[in-house]
Formats: C-alpha cells, sequence, structure tokens
C-alpha cells in the first residue's frame, strides 16, 4: 500500500502515513469546514491496511493545537477503529503529543484515553 | 461610523463582524484573535477558550444560518454577526443569525439541557453523544453546544426574536 501525504493547512493537520513503516502522523490545527469529507480518505486507507496486514505494529502520533468538536467526533471514530484493530490482535500505539502547558490539549488526551481500551494510549508532554 | 466605534468601545467590543461567513473567514478572524489576546498578554487558557468558542459560533453560522449559499465543493457562506468583548468578568463571544423556525425547538432543548448540567455532566453527556449518530438536522457532530457550555463560565444565553412566519433571529452569547 503507498504512502499518504496531505499538507497542513490553517486548518487541516498534516498527515503522514506510511503503511510499510507502521507509521501514521497527524500534525497541525483540525478544524476543517467539512470534517468527515476531510478524514474519510485516511480512515478508508487505514481500513485497508489494518485488514491487509494485522499483524504489523501500528504507531500513530498524534500533535493536535487546536481541533473542534467535529474534528472530536471524527478522533473517536478513528480511535475506535484503531482500537477495534487492537482488540483482534494489531499492536496498536497512540503517542498524544501536546505542549505541557497546553492544559486543554492534555484533558483531551486524558478523555480519548479513558475511551479506548485495548490499543496503548500515550500522553506525551512536550516542553519548548 | 464614528458612534459605532464610541458604542462599541463603550461596550468593552473587540471584534465585530457582519456578513457572510466562510471557511476562510473563521480562519482569519480566528488567527486574528489569537494574536490580538498574545499581544495584550491574556492568559493562554483563556485565548484559548475565547478561539475554541469563536470558531464553533462561527461554524454554526456557516451550517445553520438562514441565509446562506451552501457548496461541498467550493465550501459554504452562511451571513450572521461575530461579537468578542471583553467586561469586568471577563470576555463574552456572541453570534447571531436567523434561522428556520422549525429549528427552534431543537436548539432551545439542546441549549437548556447543557445549561442545566455541571462540569461533570457536561463531560460524560460530550463522552456519550461523541460516540452517538449526530441527529438528521445536523451539519457537523452534534457537539458544538456542549462544547461551548465547557468552556463557559456561566450559562449560555440565548433569545429568539421572530422575524415573519418562517424565521427566527437568534443569539447566543457565551462569557468566558
Amino acid at each position: 500500500m503507498s504512502e499518504y501525504t496531505i499538507a497542513a493547512t490553517k486548518s487541516s493537520p498534516a498527515i503522514d502515513f506510511s503503511p510499510a513503516a507502521g507509521l501514521l502522523r497527524i500534525r497541525g490545527e483540525s478544524y476543517p469546514e467539512n470534517c468527515s469529507l476531510f478524514y474519510q480518505p485516511l480512515f478508508e486507507r487505514l481500513r485497508g491496511h489494518l485488514v491487509a496486514a494485522p499483524r504489523c505494529p501500528l504507531l500513530v502520533e498524534m500533535e493536535i493545537v487546536y481541533f473542534n468538536s467535529s474534528s472530536s467526533k471524527a478522533f473517536m471514530d478513528f480511535f475506535d477503529l484503531l482500537d477495534e484493530a487492537a482488540a483482534s490482535g494489531t499492536p496498536v500505539s497512540v503517542d498524544w503529543r501536546y505542549h505541557e502547558e497546553n492544559e486543554t490539549a492534555q484533558e483531551c488526551g486524558e478523555e480519548f484515553q479513558e475511551d479506548v481500551e485495548h490499543l496503548h494510549f500515550r500522553l506525551v508532554p512536550l516542553s519548548d | 461610523m464614528y458612534s459605532y466605534y464610541q458604542s462599541m468601545n463603550r461596550e468593552g467590543v473587540v471584534l465585530y463582524f457582519n456578513g457572510p461567513i466562510s471557511q476562510s473567514v473563521v480562519e482569519s478572524i480566528g488567527d486574528m484573535m489569537r494574536r490580538k489576546m498574545a499581544c495584550e498578554e491574556e492568559g493562554m487558557q483563556t485565548a484559548r477558550k475565547v478561539f475554541a468558542v469563536l470558531v464553533e459560533q462561527m461554524q454554526n453560522i456557516i451550517n445553520y444560518s438562514s441565509e446562506a449559499c451552501r457548496s461541498e465543493s467550493e465550501g459554504s457562506l452562511g451571513m450572521g454577526q461575530i461579537m468578542v468583548g471583553r467586561r469586568e468578568d471577563g470576555f463574552f463571544v456572541s453570534c447571531g443569525n436567523a434561522v428556520d423556525r422549525d429549528m427552534e425547538m431543537r436548539i432551545r432543548s439542546m441549549i437548556d439541557a447543557v445549561n442545566g448540567m455541571n462540569r461533570e455532566e457536561l463531560k460524560d453527556y460530550y463522552r456519550r453523544q461523541r460516540r452517538a449518530e449526530p441527529d438528521a438536522a445536523s451539519r457537523g457532530a452534534g457537539l458544538g453546544f456542549i462544547e461551548m457550555a465547557r468552556k463557559a463560565s456561566k450559562p449560555l444565553d440565548y433569545e429568539f426574536t421572530p422575524i415573519d412566519a418562517s424565521t427566527s433571529f437568534l443569539a447566543v452569547t457565551v462569557s468566558i
């Protein structure tokens, strides 16, 4: 499966998905006009990858400065998808990266962490 | 224009916009407020809340204003008003736009529901709704008012004013 790369805009994050390396990076802001439309192509590729390579470890690195309420829903759907894969045996880790002074990003990470069961969800505070 | 300038200064208005709102307006106004609050050395936590509520309010106008031009390919425009101001007890973010009257009951019940909840209840409700399918009338995730209530320091203040048989004017103020 080929790599999937999207450049960041003011309201949407950069996405780098390398199925071969088992690495997905999402970085930036997330408040696009139509969230489901924006994330749909990534989710489809991810689903395809999880079916094709169910035993390959997958690391997801997320570093989101701000996300709106529609993105929050999209991320929950995304973590549910990953959690299902983890439940059926795919080693999945999510690193939720946030600036140590961004309490909102930390709390949001904690809430996602409480809502997943099987995947390995780590909170990663960053300093300057 | 000078009389507007004077009355807005008197009321602590930092930003006022009346007109068509598109995603690019959301991005530029949001950006501008972030920079302005950084310049004035407001606390980062307050600046983040104002930004978050501003984005939700403006995207609500794009999605639900009854005076709108909607297009998936080119992006939508919704007519509305946005105001950010500062009072002695903190910031407020207000929005105003026309809505179809048949949306009124739905919006009232959504806001009344969140206004009756404490922090913990809001958190639980948010997490439940995040996993639920949004209802048919929603163009987003149906989480906007819960998100705003979680950022607010007081209950959300709203008012419907009838415009004509099919339209009402909705004003929502979020205190931060």
